[in-house]
């Protein structure tokens, strides 16, 4: 099965080829905030060093969130174009699973905390743990809350590994939790080669791959609903 | 060579494939309009995530309808990237893209200004250049002086509200609801155009515009006489800024030599605009240029016959273009 990874809904954007249960090849840029600029170029990068053309694709996986609004939907526009052309399958993955896979993939044995950044002093979150095919499967449901909240979803937990970059900027709160380890910076953002892994091993275990139609972004907060009467010197939406 | 479009950099999500000799095969528009209208105005994270969501659809529709096609079904893809909305720039660039890649086709981004000058040339096959046009929405109000394809001159541009978002305010303030174009248009004619002299700014110097003082007057007109007619207050501030759009227009293409007059953009709609635009042209022994209802609003037959120009004269556009948000006509050309 070959599954190209599009990662683009934090500050971490690219793309990775997953063939066979490997990563063959893996472009990504960290902190530019040129989602776009990044996004096509790493997709033709990952397809000519892997030597795949976009019709041999088996699936997509793409990040839909929730992270930075207009990063995310570079992606998933991005996800939908290829697959419209194509008849590609397309299976989502949240950024939260995404983060938590690469802790378990990594060795870790416990629970994982995933934490991004939501900005405006809010964060998303939930816990995962081992599930019986190696993929995360969710201990808490997703939720948007301020930093002090995180603590509530360890729940006593013993031995629960906290990553991603919301755990990075709030490592204050997390450090004095008990039972709570901070991964270091490696794992703070979502990888395109794990999100590539996951989907893949998702759709081995029968889950349906998406039309680009049905495929839908998660941003877990509402729109700020502010007019933008000067469009010339728009700056978008808040988060951007 | 067949091309399809994608328009997304405001609040209309849309899709067309244009064939050779410009021909327009078909053009698919949505308008987020209702989605907006309770705010009085767009708001950028509703219409990209609005975008996100039609766009898949809306090029479906577009392709179906353009007839039988092979594998690949065009022959280039060309998307708006600027200026507009980046959030909303974003979706139509990044899925053209992708299509473009995925079909193995050129990709090419356009200038959204540049795709209303090509409206025009979708309603009248041949132009007589040069032309001043006129471009006036809701984002924009600028005066340009048209030399040929790709051959633009800008003569001037609003240094405050466009004329479109004046419309918004005013109705807004009059309680017309939103869109403001339709809705002044509507009311003004059953208003007296005269009962209000509204200022015109910088009427009678120079290219560029000032609307930002028209809303306060109107306010304070309002205030100062509570028991006038929405109808005539309507109608005169329609008629301050369409009396200071032609005859600016006017004054340039007399000083340019210009063949024509050339209306563009959403507020091109306006009827006491393109009445007074023709009855200025023919007096002055040019042509009038108004454009059909479809071309004034954004659409992407426009995008797709700019984009199509585009790829013959420039070639195609790398995968790492971006949004330019900002994106002036000057840089089009
Ligand atoms: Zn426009």
């Amino acid at each position: 099965m070959i599954v190209l990874g599009i990662e683009s809904a934090t500050d971490l954007v690219g793309a990775a080829l997953h063939r066979e249960g490997e990563t063959v090849a893996e472009v990504c840029e960290t902190g530019g905030r040129r989602h776009a600029e990044v996004l096509a170029p790493a997709i033709a990068e990952v397809l000519g060093r892997a030597g795949v053309t976009l019709g041999e694709l088996d699936a997509i996986a793409v990040d839909v969130g929730p992270g930075l609004f207009t990063g995310l939907r570079v992606g998933v526009a991005t996800a939908k174009g290829i697959a419209q052309a194509l008849g590609t399958g397309l299976v989502g993955c949240t950024s939260l699973e995404t983060l938590a896979a690469a802790a378990l993939d990594g060795g870790w044995a416990g629970p994982v905390l995933a934490v991004v950044d939501a900005r405006r002093g809010e964060v998303f979150a939930a816990r995962y743990g081992r599930g019986p095919t190696g993929v995360p499967v969710a201990l808490s449901t997703p939720v948007r809350c301020r930093p002090e909240g995180i603590a509530a979803l360890v729940d006593g937990a013993t031995g629960t590994l906290a990553l991603g970059d919301g755990a990075v900027r709030y490592r204050e709160l997390l450090a004095d939790q008990a039972g709570v380890t901070l991964a270091d910076g490696t794992h703070a953002h979502p990888s395109p080669a794990t999100l590539a892994s996951l989907g893949a091993r998702r759709l081995a275990a029968g889950a349906p791959p998406l039309a680009a139609i049905d495929l839908q972004a998660q941003y877990m907060r509402g729109a700020d609903a502010r007019i933008n009467w000067v469009r010339r010197e728009s700056v978008g939406p808040a988060d951007a | 060579m067949r091309v399809l479009g994608i328009e997304t950099s405001c609040d209309e999500t849309a899709a067309a494939v244009v064939g050779p000799g410009r021909v327009v095969l078909s053009s698919v528009v949505s308008s987020q309009v209702d989605l907006h209208a309770r705010y009085g105005g767009v708001v950028p994270e509703l219409a990209g995530r609005a975008h996100l969501e039609r766009l898949t659809p809306v090029i479906d529709e577009a392709l179906a309808a353009a007839g039988p096609a092979g594998h690949p079904p065009v022959d280039a893809v060309a998307a708006t990237c600027g200026p507009g909305l980046v959030g909303s720039l974003l979706v139509g660039l990044s899925h053209a893209k992708a299509l473009a890649m995925a079909w193995e086709v050129p990709f090419v981004g356009v200038n959204h200004l540049e795709g209303h000058l090509f409206a025009s040339l979708l309603d009248h096959r041949e132009l007589d250049w040069p032309l001043v046009v006129l471009l006036v929405s809701g984002g924009h109000t600028v005066l340009v002086l048209v030399e040929g394809l790709g051959r633009y001159r800008l003569l001037g541009q609003t240094l405050d509200d466009a004329a479109g978002e004046a419309f918004d305010k005013v109705a807004r303030y009059l309680g017309l609801g939103y869109p403001g174009g339709p809705a002044i248009d509507r009311v003004a004619r059953d208003g007296d155009g005269r009962a209000f002299a509204f200022p015109r700014a910088m009427r009678d110097e120079g290219c560029d515009f000032s609307f930002s003082g028209l809303k306060t007057a109107v306010v304070r007109s309002v205030d100062k006489a509570p028991g006038a007619s929405t109808e005539d207050v309507a109608a005169s501030f329609q008629e301050a800024v369409v009396d200071v759009l032609v005859a600016k227009a006017r004054r340039a293409a007399a000083t340019t030599g210009a063949r024509g007059i050339c209306l563009a953009g959403g507020v091109a709609a306006n009827s006491l605009l393109r009445s007074r635009t023709e009855e200025a042209c023919a007096e002055d022994g040019i042509a009038a240029l108004v454009p059909s209802m479809a071309m004034c609003t954004d659409n992407a037959a426009m995008i797709a016959a700019a984009g199509q120009w585009r790829l013959a004269h420039g070639g195609p556009s790398p995968w790492s273009l971006g949004a330019e948000p900002n994106l002036f006509l000057a840089e089009a050309g």
